[in-house]
């Protein structure tokens, strides 16, 4: 093997790390569960040791290979150049994927994790090439991919619907995508002829169908019934991956293309795609918070809750555009995954714990399983942040750029009622335990996946909060498509 | 390929697939969405001399998932010749108006360059495209059915491609590949729920 051949081998490794340990999965899970290495009865256990292993690994090698000049990978015209935030998701989703299943111990943990790994793998790949088309549809296919996986192997009809509403919502979206990739192509064109489009009116058309894309994929009003059905009725690592990390990828790519397509044109946008924005955005954490203060089923607890988070998504949309050189948006996309994936932990554990849905039912729950409580503890923590760090000025610039009274008071409001619903599961925790909690055999705190979920969840609240910095990594601006295609010949 | 010479042909075939497509039965559906594919994958890639790497892609991942999709027994002469008998094309549209009318205006619709730079580009892909945008469009929004959901996300898809194909020319090689495994996820997603919907309802 020549010396070039070793290279371009070792950037592969480097570029598709995470992509081929999704792959190796394929062929372990189902080696692993045979009878030669043990007992039929302990396939899933086995199974879920190798996905944890493989989680872990794979976060490792995103964070060991990281992005940069030696991990690009070239085959003739492709190039596959792994970008800051590509690996950042890799890096954290490794091991709070691994958390998760190691905490969940379903039966059907290794399917969780091989959803786990594809995810981060479709997301380090799709953040991996120029923005545009092909990124935002590989996250959409993908997503709903792995929600068909995650939902298989139970005849359940809530399931089936769920991915029926994902299926819907991509085959839109991906015509969406189409679309806006037509009219962002045009404007260059648009300037050719007075009788052509102007600019102004098409880069509000691209801003709108951007808009859309984020607003349905993070489930932000009116598009939230989706998310919440999700997290209701899908696997906790499936509606984590589709309801939540995707989108926070094909978020990271619309805030770049709407930064590089703002910036690039000089005129004003036309449209009330900024007003409409703003309003949803402040709604939609008002929404989402008071919903989840309301509701009683965790599921739908913990699907309100990202409803409202992606309102802090919403709003950073809105500054992308204001002030598209502004790096605030992104920097809250990855702390804002982080929290709803440590709500996340947390429900798989109480899941595991008490297989309870009602939260009445649940009352004392956090005297009963102290770690478990601190968890969402985490949560809290991670909510809030550390006053003055990077996250409060990203939040305070975000909110800053809508330049309306309204709209900051509601969000506002909208982010009380967040933490508010986080502290009302808590209270519920600290009150008299029920029968159920209280005849609930407890694990000892020494046991080693409780002690994984308590350093997890401590290096995650970490993370969110802003104590480890973490969230610049993410606002680096990812590579832009190659320009519009050569415009037809007939054209002056 | 001459717009006489075939643009025109594929056009019709491909609206007239299309409509098929979202109103037939099963069966008759899933042919008309094969159908519908082709012309669609012909007149966005206008093969020449050589075919292209991304057509043969784009072919292979819509047949593979529709013949994964398929119910048994859909390929015999007997069901076939049943499902293409003129007259049962011809009511089945009859029986859905609408669709006919949409079609059809899309097809007009198309035809009038929409204040885009899309003068210079040609108007049977485009009346095609948005003639299966709009055929397409209402059902994927609002059918109860899972299999047919998916067939119209096809037919939108390809509406979408085609237009957009009118203006700027086929997709470049990376989105053409993921634009066919959207194609196949979709059709594929499809299937496995209406399935998984199908048994949970039985038990």
């Amino acid at each position: 093997m020549s010396e070039a051949q070793i290279l371009l081998l070792l950037s592969a490794l480097r570029a598709l790390a995470p992509l081929a340990l999704a792959l190796v999965s394929l062929v372990a899970v189902p080696l692993i569960g045979s009878p030669r290495f043990g007992a039929p009865l302990a396939a899933a256990t086995r199974a879920r040791y190798l996905v944890v292993g493989l989680l872990l690994l794979s976060g490792g090698a995103g964070f060991v290979a990281g992005a940069g000049v030696t991990s690009t990978l070239s085959i003739g015209e492709l190039t596959i150049n792994p970008s800051q935030p590509g690996r950042l998701f890799v890096a954290l989703g490794g091991p709070i994927f691994a958390i998760i299943v190691a905490v969940g111990q379903g039966r059907r943990a290794g399917a969780m994790g091989q959803v786990a790994l594809f995810g981060l793998a479709v997301i380090d790949l799709a953040l991996a090439i120029p923005v545009g088309l092909a990124p935002i549809t590989l996250l959409l296919i993908g997503g709903t991919s792995l929600a068909a996986l995650a939902a298989g192997g139970k005849e359940d009809a809530e399931r089936a619907r769920a991915v029926f509403r994902d299926l819907r919502s991509a085959g839109v979206l991906i015509t969406l995508t189409v679309i806006a990739e037509l009219l962002r192509a045009s404007i260059p064109l648009s300037a050719t002829d007075p009788a052509y489009a102007t600019t102004s009116s098409l880069t509000a058309g691209v801003a709108l169908a951007l808009s859309l894309i984020v607003l349905a994929s993070v489930g932000a009003f009116p598009f939230h019934h989706r998310l919440v059905r999700m997290f209701d009725a899908l696997p906790i690592v499936g509606s984590l991956m589709v309801g939540v990390w995707i989108p926070a990828a094909i978020t990271l790519i619309i805030f770049s293309e709407l930064s590089l397509l703002i910036a690039a044109v000089n005129e004003p946008m036309g449209g009330a795609v900024l007003p409409i924005l703003v309003a949803t955005g402040a709604f939609t954490m008002l929404f989402g918070g008071v919903s989840a203060l309301l509701h009683d089923d965790v599921g739908e607890v913990l699907g309100f809750f990202a409803v409202g988070s992606s309102g802090w998504l919403v709003l950073g949309l809105a500054a992308v555009i204001t002030r598209p050189s502004t790096l605030a948006p992104h920097e809250l996309v990855i702390p804002a995954t982080l929290v709803i994936s440590l709500f996340g932990v947390w429900r798989a554990a109480v899941r595991r714990r008490y297989d309870l849905v009602s939260l009445q039912e649940l009352t004392g729950w956090a005297r009963h399983t102290s770690a478990i409580g601190l968890v969402l503890v985490g949560v809290a923590v991670a909510m809030v942040a550390l006053p003055g760090s990077a996250i409060w000025a990203a939040r305070a610039e975000v909110i800053g750029a809508s330049g309306s009274a309204i709209t900051v008071v509601i969000a506002l409001i909208g982010a009380v009622a967040l933490f508010a619903s986080i502290i009302r599961v808590i209270l519920i925790g600290l009150a008299q335990k029920s029968h159920v909690v209280e005849r609930t055999e407890v694990r000892r705190v020494t046991h080693p996946v409780t002690l994984a979920m308590l350093a997890g969840a401590l290096l995650i609240a970490g993370a969110a909060a802003g104590i480890i910095d973490v969230e610049s990594a993410a606002s680096e601006l990812l590579r832009p498509g190659i320009e519009a295609t050569s415009p037809p010949a007939e054209l002056p | 390929m001459s717009s006489i010479g075939l643009e025109l042909p594929l056009t019709i075939i491909a609206t007239l697939g299309a409509a098929l497509a979202v109103t037939s039965a099963r069966r008759g559906a899933w042919i008309a969405l094969i159908v519908t594919a082709t012309a669609v994958a012909l007149l966005e890639f206008q093969p020449t001399d050589t075919l292209p790497i991304s057509l043969v892609l784009r072919l292979a991942a819509v047949f593979g998932a529709i013949l994964v999709a398929l119910p048994p027994g859909l390929l015999t002469p007997q069901a076939l010749t049943h499902d293409l008998a003129p007259r049962r094309i011809v009511s089945t549209l009859a029986e859905h108006p609408v669709v006919v009318a949409t079609a059809l205006a899309g097809l007009l619709l198309g035809t009038i360059p929409l204040a885009l730079p899309i003068e210079g580009s040609s108007t049977l892909l485009r009346s095609a495209g948005v003639a299966l945008l709009l055929i397409g469009l209402p059902p994927l929004l609002t059918s109860r059915y899972v299999e047919a959901t998916a067939r119209a996300a096809v037919v939108t898809l390809s509406g979408a491609l085609l237009l957009r194909a009118a203006i700027l020319g086929p997709l470049d090689a990376l989105s053409s590949i993921i634009i066919a495994s959207g194609y196949a996820a979709l059709l594929l997603t499809g299937t496995a729920v209406a399935g998984q919907l199908t048994k949970a309802e039985e038990s």
